[in-house]
């Protein structure tokens, strides 16, 4: 299905234009797996959990077409997340042929789907171009990570980081930003884990701000027209995801080009279903979590 | 989604059942599950017991006390409908099927996957099979896997001859080692870690070991 251009769209509520991004390149080319997770976080943004398709389990035969495409408009990158990834039964095949052509990134629980086809994931280090994990590990705090990840699931993701690391891939984590806090000491309690992982003190940690479940509708202030250009500049512009990424969403037996990786809840951020068509549309930032991106910056992106 | 017709739930103690439903077209491959509904919006996964080639879908089922789906499936009667999601997972015991060898550890009703394995390939049969329950009344199809020669049972909280008394990980000892086999671990927490753990510490690579927990200890269960 095609944004629509309905004038509620198109227009905020106070009948201003709604701020937008025009698409500029494509660097990044994000796949989402499908919402089967091991895991039922409450937070999961995407409301994952065992066995839920709301996104469904993408083939191979179809990343293996958006892979193509996106090499055609120039892609430097591809990245995957879920859902757990590792839970899509033809995940590791995507992820092969992805590589033959970019590096790639993927989002990942690391515990047992993962862990349980390491065996089959190691053998990637040897392909043509590099392959970067990054770990979910919410707090610094293994009881904290743990009351919404269940039991004993960071210490498995430390460990399954660590093994990664030293099975010679690039690792990172993403951690959950919580409000007024002292964000150089929240990283820094990490130090003790990564060092009993084995993996360098200085590991690039992704923060997150709070994202809200999928369909919700908090409160937040619309972005108008001229907000983008009175306070963003076009450089700004340019750093927001959707000007230079896409990422694909299977629904329904159909797969999507959706403006970015925050928005797949809501039909109108599903732009076509070809790169080509998908890159001319605008963006308009009418989505609650492009807010997210319009006051803090929010990417998942970790740059090429 | 699938709805699926019950067909039996059958008590072997208080707590513990089979549950039967009828197939319908769900395809699988030995080791699957899939997450089942109350009759609300909660679903927690549930490990297919049955072989590949069976007309029917078979659950081990532990009811944990107040819990949301487990003491709900628990209360269901032949008729009922029971939503299902299709059939997905990590934990692929039948890969072994390409000529692996292969070891299987269970405790409780984490025996299900491997009773499914063993009855998609029955001539496909894992170099030991290990199971640990509390007391004999516990087992899960106890003289199906008594006829495979190499089944250890372990009961922890029973005394009864020709069986190991004690848990699980007391006949660790029996495994063989090598590089070439693949070991299967499912069930309880504890049960997972300590064997992983006796593994690595006699060489077995990471890589050749497989886990799925379903259950924790600490857990009021
Ligand atoms: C991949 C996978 C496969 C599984 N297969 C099976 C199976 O074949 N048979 C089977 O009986 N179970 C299986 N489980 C466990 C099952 O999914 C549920 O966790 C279990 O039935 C409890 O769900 P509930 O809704 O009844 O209880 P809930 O409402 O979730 O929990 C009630 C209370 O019980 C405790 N509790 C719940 N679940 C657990 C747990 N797993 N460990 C420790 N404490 C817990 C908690 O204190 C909780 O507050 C599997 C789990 C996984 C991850
Ligand atoms: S592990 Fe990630 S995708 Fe899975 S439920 Fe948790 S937050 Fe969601």
């Amino acid at each position: 299905m095609k944004m629509q251009r309905s004038d509620e769209w198109l227009n905020t509520s106070q009948n201003e234009p709604r701020g937008y991004i025009q698409p500029q390149k494509l660097d990044e080319l994000w796949f989402h797996t499908g919402t089967n997770c091991n895991l039922r976080c409450p937070f999961c943004f995407e409301g994952s959990k065992p066995g839920d398709n709301r996104i469904e389990f993408l083939t191979l035969k179809e990343a293996r077409g958006f892979i193509d495409e996106a090499l055609e408009l120039g892609v430097k990158k591809f990245s995957f997340t879920g859902g757990e990834p590792f839970v899509n039964p033809e995940f590791i095949q995507i992820l092969d042929y992805a590589l033959e052509h970019r590096p790639c990134l993927v989002l990942t629980n690391a515990t047992e789907p993962l862990m349980n086809q390491i065996g089959e994931v190691l053998p990637l280090r040897d392909k043509p171009n590099p392959l970067n994990f990054r770990v979910s590990l919410d707090h610094p705090d293994p009881v904290k990570h743990d009351e919404s990840r269940g039991r004993g699931n960071f210490r498995k993701a430390l460990d399954t980081l660590g093994r990664l690391h030293r099975g010679g891939f690039g690792v990172s984590i993403a951690r959950q930003m919580l409000t007024d806090e002292d964000s150089d000491t929240v990283d820094q309690a990490y130090a003790p884990y990564f060092e009993n992982a084995g993996v360098p003190a200085n590991l690039l940690i992704i923060k997150f701000p709070e994202f809200h479940l999928p369909g919700s509708l908090p409160q937040v202030a619309e972005i108008t027209e001229s907000c983008m250009t009175r306070f963003i500049s076009p450089e700004q512009r340019a750093t927001f995801m959707c000007s230079f990424s896409k990422m694909i969403v299977k629904k329904n037996g159909q797969c999507g080009v959706y403006a970015c990786t925050l928005v797949d809840d809501v039909e109108n951020y599903d732009l076509g279903n070809t790169l080509h068509d998908a890159m001319k549309q605008r963006v308009l930032l009418g989505h609650h979590r492009c807010y997210s991106c319009f006051a803090g910056g929010a990417s998942c992106s970790e740059g090429s | 989604m699938n709805t699926l017709t019950v067909l039996n739930v059958i008590f072997i103690t208080d707590e513990l059942f089979e549950l039967q439903v009828e197939r319908g077209d769900v395809q699988f491959e030995p080791g699957a599950c899939v997450a089942l509904f109350n009759n609300g919006d909660e679903s927690r996964p549930y490990s297919i017991a049955a072989g590949s080639e069976e007309d029917i879908l078979r659950f081990l089922i532990r009811r944990v006390p107040n819990g949301l789906v487990s003491d709900w499936l628990a209360q269901r009667k032949p008729g009922d409908l029971v939503q299902a999601s299709a059939p997905f997972g990590w934990f692929r015991p039948g890969r072994s099927v390409n000529g692996e060898r292969s070891i299987f550890i269970a405790t409780g009703t984490g025996i299900a996957p491997f009773l499914s394995y063993l009855r998609s390939y029955p001539l496909q049969i894992p170099e030991l099979c290990l199971y640990g329950v509390r007391r004999l009344e516990e087992g899960f199809n106890l003289k199906e896997l008594q006829n495979l020669y190499n089944f250890r049972l372990a009961l922890s909280q029973e005394e009864v001859s020709s069986h190991f008394h004690g848990r699980v990980t007391g006949l660790l000892e029996l495994i063989p080692l090598a590089t070439d086999i693949h070991y299967y671990l499912c069930g309880l927490d504890t049960m997972i870690d300590e064997t992983s753990k006796w593994l690595e510490d006699h060489g077995v690579a990471y890589t050749q070991i497989h886990r799925e927990i379903f259950f924790y200890e600490d857990a009021t269960l």
